[in-house]
């Protein structure tokens, strides 16, 4: 076959162009990669605990992030306050719960949980049976806690205060 | 990072990304075009401007409704597929036809997803078990009589009139959508393993390994496989878990080899490829030399990497017929779409192919770190591992790293179903990713 020298070159500038564009193009992908790096970032789904025991939370895990004022319970005194803090804090009738609630009849063993997160509190129903209410509202998906929200579990209601 | 870096926005920094990979395509087709014609001319240039176009307009779309999307997936993604049309227009004129017109309905579809879950993507979460289910029967869809057919005796495709597809592509994806649901409600009880949330889990997964394993679909079943353990890992943090299916795995590939004899022969195929003396040849059903007979393909396709060297023939200079025209290596534009490439573009480019593939799956990988819930963060971590597994599954197989199953290259390979799966993959990373970016 004949091949010109004219084809030859071209097909030889063509080729390099093309490398190094693509090398170029890939350089400068990289190189934002590498900015996105030094970033801090966040765990992938670590528990709380993990994540606060690896330094990965802006928050030590002592400082107070919110509160939760017991108004009315059939298991707890009224008026109790819990601390949240960053770690998280599940509540439930079950005894293995960071808050629990042995005589809530209405309350499921593992009931609810409340998680810190980057923008505040947020509570997520854990597959309890009758439901977990915001002002009275059942949750259908996490939600992040505003201050003054009552919560209710079980027969137990709770106000979240900053 | 200075201010300069900033000042382009997320999707302006996405344009002039897919302006380069324009040019990059329109270098690319020009040099095919001018090997095959001997003659220098620009007539190759209105394809690349056509992609250029196709990928502007996805562009469009992603600037409507995921502003604050990762601004380098989608151009990579062009550039893959790009790179993968290139090559098949070198191949073959006609099938590069149509994967053009499949990058246009997987583009369509990209948009349609986009538009569709912009408002808020984790309606979808609500849909786990539809997904679930969806994915079995996609599965499935191949051994209904008169609907799926068989090809090199695996039984994938699925018929209709004129019309083909593979639904194993999109079933995979339902699959992960199902687990990033399900995992994201469970994955406390499931750190805790008790039978009772592990029970739906193990009848969906062992529905499909199944169905992959009766449709001798090797390379699907080891990405299920795999996906599948990844996504329990993420949920639950348990290592334990990983190896227990590590271990499963051993065990099931050792049993597999001793009595599937199909799994048997792509082994012996991997392992020893070449032979001195003739064995027995199952396809003529005489003697013939192992590179002659089974590992043909694998060979072949051997010789066609090596041929590349380190500089490459230049695209559309390889070897890929014989002097009477018949080709070399069956399904070069598919199964073995890198050894043409990787010939064609020789080390350096196909090791920049391989970085390209990386650096998606960190971009994905990113997005999963950024995500603020649970769902979210499974859904971009599973999509992202399966798109990584799956390319490691087919490079693997054809450098000869891992036995060799057929699975296509993501983007890259000739074939409908998996561009049109790819780009929806596409539409779930940046959804994501936008809303990752905009609560924070």
């Amino acid at each position: 076959m004949l091949a010109s020298a004219q084809v030859e070159t071209t097909l030889l500038v063509l080729k390099l162009a093309f490398l190094v564009l693509l090398y170029l193009f890939i350089w400068r992908i990289v190189r934002s990669a590498a900015r996105d790096l030094r970033l801090p970032q966040e765990s992938m789904i670590l528990a709380p605990q993990q994540a606060a025991a690896a330094g990965l939370l802006a928050q030590p895990a002592g400082r107070e992030l919110g509160r939760l004022v017991v108004l009315d319970s059939p298991a707890v005194d009224g008026g109790t306050v819990y601390t949240l803090d960053a770690h998280a804090l599940t509540m439930g009738r079950g005894s293995n719960n960071d808050v629990p609630l042995p005589t809530d009849e209405y309350a499921s063993t593992r009931h609810a949980r409340f998680e810190p997160r980057r923008d505040g509190i947020w509570i997520e129903d854990i597959g309890s049976t009758n439901g977990t209410f915001v002002n009275g509202i059942r949750l259908t998906r996490e939600r992040k806690l505003a201050p003054g929200d009552v919560v209710r579990i079980g027969e137990t209601d709770l106000r979240f205060e900053p | 990072m200075g201010a300069r870096a900033l000042s382009l926005s997320y999707r302006n920094r996405e344009l002039v990304y897919l302006a380069v990979v324009g040019v990059l395509t329109g270098i690319g087709f020009a040099s095919v075009y001018i090997a095959r014609q001997s003659e220098v001319s620009w007539g190759s240039l209105g394809y690349a401007i056509f992609f250029f176009a196709l990928y502007v307009a996805a562009h469009l779309v992603a600037r409507y409704t995921v502003p604050q999307a990762d601004p380098y997936l989608l151009p990579m993604a062009g550039l893959l597929a790009a790179v993968g049309v290139t090559e098949i227009y070198r191949l073959g004129a006609s099938d590069a036809f149509k994967q053009g017109l499949w990058i246009v309905i997987g583009v369509a579809l990209f948009a349609l997803a986009l538009l569709r879950l912009r408002r808020d993507y984790r309606v979808l979460e609500q849909l786990k078990y539809v997904f679930g289910v969806s994915a079995i029967v996609l599965l499935f869809l191949p051994r209904v009589p008169g609907l799926g057919t068989t090809v090199n005796g695996a039984r994938l495709w699925v018929h209709v009139g004129s019309f083909q597809f593979q639904p194993g592509e999109f079933s995979k994806i339902f699959l992960i959508v199902f687990l990033a649901g399900y995992l994201r409600e469970k994955r406390e009880a499931l750190a805790q393993a008790r039978p009772k949330d592990v029970g739906p889990l193990l009848v969906i997964w062992g529905a499909c390994m199944l169905v992959l394993a009766s449709s001798n679909d090797l390379g699907s079943g080891l990405l299920y496989f795999g996906i599948f353990l990844a996504m329990l890992y993420v949920a639950t943090g348990r290592l334990s878990f990983v190896v227990v299916g590590m271990v499963l795995f051993v065990v099931g590939g050792g049993v597999a080899y001793e009595k599937i004899s199909h799994v048997h022969e792509r082994v012996t195929i991997w392992l020893h490829p070449w032979t001195t003396d003739k064995v027995f040849c199952p396809q003529t059903g005489g003697p013939a030399l192992r590179q002659d007979c089974q590992s043909y393909q694998l060979v072949k396709s051997l010789y066609s990497i090596a041929n590349g060297g380190f500089g490459g023939a230049g695209l559309g200079k390889g070897t890929f017929t014989t002097t009477d025209g018949r080709q070399l290596i069956p399904f070069v534009n598919s199964d073995f779409i890198y050894s043409a490439l990787a010939q064609e573009l020789g080390l350096v480019g196909a090791a920049a192919l391989l970085l390209v593939f990386m650096l998606f799956v960190a971009r994905g990988m990113k997005v999963a770190l950024q995500a603020d819930d649970g769902f979210s963060k499974l859904l971009a971590a599973g999509l992202t591992f399966g798109f990584a597994l799956q390319t490691f599954i087919i490079v693997g197989g054809v450098l000869r790293i891992i036995p060799l199953t057929g699975i296509t290259l993501p983007f890259v390979s000739y074939g409908g179903s998996s561009v049109v799966a790819n780009f929806l993959l596409l539409a779930g990373l940046l959804l994501v990713s936008n809303r990752a970016n905009s609560s924070s």
